[in-house]
């Protein structure tokens, strides 16, 4: 398998959520050229599979991108194209690794998955969650080679809508609109209140407003606000929701959705065999938790089995227009991957 | 077995223990990982955990 092309391919087929078919056929075609079991799954998924034994170590990546393609050229070391790091880059590391030791005789499966969705509603990790038990699982999202993540905050979305009968504005009333601002700066103060004690960001609420409307038909006047919310571990969005409705009065607070922090722990075989892999290649191994979510929050409260992501690129590219990857970061990272692999399937 | 800690020096009693292994010192707090238990116990400051964005 060229490991290069195989990423260079992936990213000239654009693949925004729900549009990901072509992707996935030419990652499945790949695969099986490599020499694994690979097939398009119920939800759409790519799927590749080797090795034997009772036991499967799950490598879920996603072939989806955000919306916005980016042309695909190479400078030097630099590869840009839309997914390089966000998350075609630690797929394509995925398949890669998988390939160098689908010959070896491992003691566990190894199943490669590119899920479709994951920057929308994360169907194709709903459907994996449902039909894997996996002893060990890593999530492809780029840390850089060197680094392992180990857990994703929550997030939750709410919307606010509040109603005032229509006042002359010369009586100083209280206008709709008036009521959804004083309400925002509530939010706000509560979280900067909450957050006084917590220096780090993975540990703090983090709400941002996203969208603000307002509407009369001259008897009523409405105005609505919708927001997201960045959930530290132990905040669940219920008993967010529950918070931010008292802070409310009578106006109407809904939770749209939510899903909750994550964060694995770190004194398990899958993250050993992760330190001791990128040492081996050179390099010197750190941690990480991130502001964002991943499907790591989706699978990883349901099975409940040692979990970290993985994978190369620079996060902080995640969704610019200057999405890229280094091909040395990402060669670095299939080595350090293999070695994992192989310990973790002698 | 036993070994310093290599934060603030207070000594750590540890059986059962293998390579890889983080271990909190009891004294400082700091995240400790057992490099070797063979020929005799090593520890070293565990790798640093940051934050960053991403998803």
């Amino acid at each position: 398998m060229d490991e290069v092309a195989l990423l260079t391919g992936l990213l000239e087929i654009y693949s925004p959520s729900g549009q990901e078919g072509a992707a996935v056929e030419y990652l499945v075609g790949q695969l099986r050229a490599a020499g694994l079991d690979a097939d398009v799954d119920a939800a759409g998924n790519a799927v590749g599979a080797c090795g034997q034994g009772a036991e499967t170590v799950l490598l879920l990546g996603h072939i989806d991108t955000v919306p916005g393609f980016i042309p695909v050229t190479r400078d030097g070391d630099r590869l840009n194209g839309r997914g390089a790091v966000d998350a075609k880059g630690p797929l394509a590391c995925f398949a890669a690794a998988a390939a160098r030791i689908r010959s070896l005789a491992l003691s566990r499966r190894v199943v490669v998955i590119g899920a479709v969705g994951e920057e929308g509603d994360s169907r194709g990790a709903h459907f994996v969650k449902d039909y894997y038990r996996p002893a060990f699982t890593i999530i492809g999202e780029p840390s850089g080679w060197e680094r392992i993540t180990l857990g994703y905050k929550g997030s939750a979305w709410f919307t606010y809508q509040v109603r005032r009968a229509l006042a002359h504005t010369s009586t100083q009333a209280e206008s709709a609109c008036e009521a959804a601002v004083a309400y925002w700066n509530r939010v706000a103060e509560w979280a900067a209140a909450r957050n006084a004690a917590q220096p780090r960001v993975f540990e703090q609420v983090s709400p941002t407003l996203r969208g603000m409307t307002s509407a009369s038909d001259g008897f009523e006047e409405q105005a609505a606000l919708r927001f997201g919310v960045r959930l530290p571990p132990g905040l669940e969005a219920s008993a967010l929701a529950e918070a931010l409705a008292g802070l409310a009065g009578e106006a109407e607070v809904t939770l749209v959705e939510g899903v909750s922090a994550y964060r694995g722990d770190k004194n398990n075989p899958l993250v050993r065999a992760f330190l001791a892999a990128i040492r081996q290649a050179g390099g010197t191994p750190s941690f990480t938790v991130k502001s964002g979510t991943s499907d790591m929050n989706v699978v990883a409260p349901v099975w409940g089995t040692p979990i970290v992501a993985y994978g190369p690129g620079d996060s902080s590219l995640d969704h610019t227009p200057h999405e890229h990857i280094l091909v040395s970061d990402y060669v670095r990272a299939v080595g350090a991957l293999t070695s994992a692999l192989t310990t973790l399937c002698a | 077995m036993s070994a310093n800690c290599p934060e603030c020096d207070g000594s750590l009693q540890l059986n059962g223990v293998i390579a890889g292994e983080i271990v909190v010192c009891p004294d400082c707090g700091v995240d400790l990982e057992v490099t070797a238990v063979t020929p005799s116990l090593a520890l070293a400051l565990a790798p640093t955990e940051a934050e960053d964005w991403g998803e």
